[in-house]
């Protein structure tokens, strides 16, 4: 007994669906990275020691500078976004009037960030490091919190 | 029947890879002449010649104990893939810049260079 369904058919219609589908099935993810690795000082430098010098000479130029009540502010950065977009419609306006959309995104930036913060003649006072982009993206985007 | 799936696959194909590939690129700013940078001396070198060599920095910012010349400039670079129902996009942005950081005489205490732009890449973001 043959098949109810021929098998150039049901290629043809799944080629088909596929192609219609395109229209109304999509999904986004984009990656952006800002500035280089921030790398986190270890032991290399030591609070009431090291000096301005000797940080710039380890860790080069930092991305920004401030003055923070009579102390000397540097920041090294590094910006990690990522961003997932999916995108469900039925387009029905002919039949019924109204078109059928869900959408759903979900946008993520994370930040690498050194601070170090200095005395006016120039010694490491202060220093703080946080990586941000070792969290993970799903768990960290769904946590309510 | 054979032909009949080859024509099949084809158009699958030819479907799948019906996407669109992009890059691009963004510069701001000139790239620094950085050949000079030997000759700063901290404790010498004073700002008005750190600008002779330099140009007007990007931002100035005051310090507690003088001021700060930064220069920057940074290059990008995009990379979007599209295939049918998923698209990608990744875009890397890295800096080179210069800061220096000068006493209340306007003589270079200390100095930092980054020059990463060059490590900006194109690449799919996983």
């Amino acid at each position: 007994m043959g098949s109810r369904f021929s098998i150039p058919l049901v290629l043809v219609t799944f080629l088909l669906s596929g192609t219609l589908l395109s229209a109304c099935i999509s999904y986004r993810f984009v990656r952006a990275v800002q500035g280089d690795e921030v790398v986190p000082p270890g032991d290399a430098f030591e609070l009431g020691k090291t000096n301005l010098g000797e940080v710039l000479s380890v860790l080069g130029a930092p991305d920004k500078v401030a003055e923070l009540k009579g102390k000397d502010l540097l920041l090294y950065e590094r910006a990690v976004l990522q961003d997932s977009r999916l995108s469900l419609s039925i387009p029905l306006l002919d039949i019924s009037g109204a078109n059928v959309d869900l959408s759903g995104y979900g946008t993520l930036v994370r930040y690498d960030r050194l601070w170090l913060l200095f005395t006016p003649d120039s010694i490491l006072r202060q220093m703080m490091f946080e990586k941000g982009s070792s969290h993970p993206y799903l768990k960290t985007l769904f946590k309510e919190d | 029947m054979k032909s009949f799936i080859s024509l099949f696959l084809i158009l699958t194909m030819i479907t799948l890879i019906s996407g669109c590939l992009l890059l691009g690129k963004n510069k701001e700013y000139q790239p620094f002449e950085t050949s000079g940078l030997d000759q700063l001396t901290p404790g010498r070198t004073t700002a008005s010649e750190v600008t002779a060599m330099l140009g007007a920095p990007t931002q100035v910012v005051k310090l507690s104990n003088g001021n700060a010349y930064i220069y920057k400039r940074s290059l990008s670079k995009g990379t979007g893939l599209w295939l049918v129902i998923v698209s990608f996009g990744n875009y890397d942005k890295d800096y080179d810049q210069l800061v220096f950081f000068f006493d209340q005489n306007d003589v270079l205490r200390h100095y930092g260079v980054s020059l990463n732009a060059r490590k900006a890449s194109y690449g799919l973001p996983f």
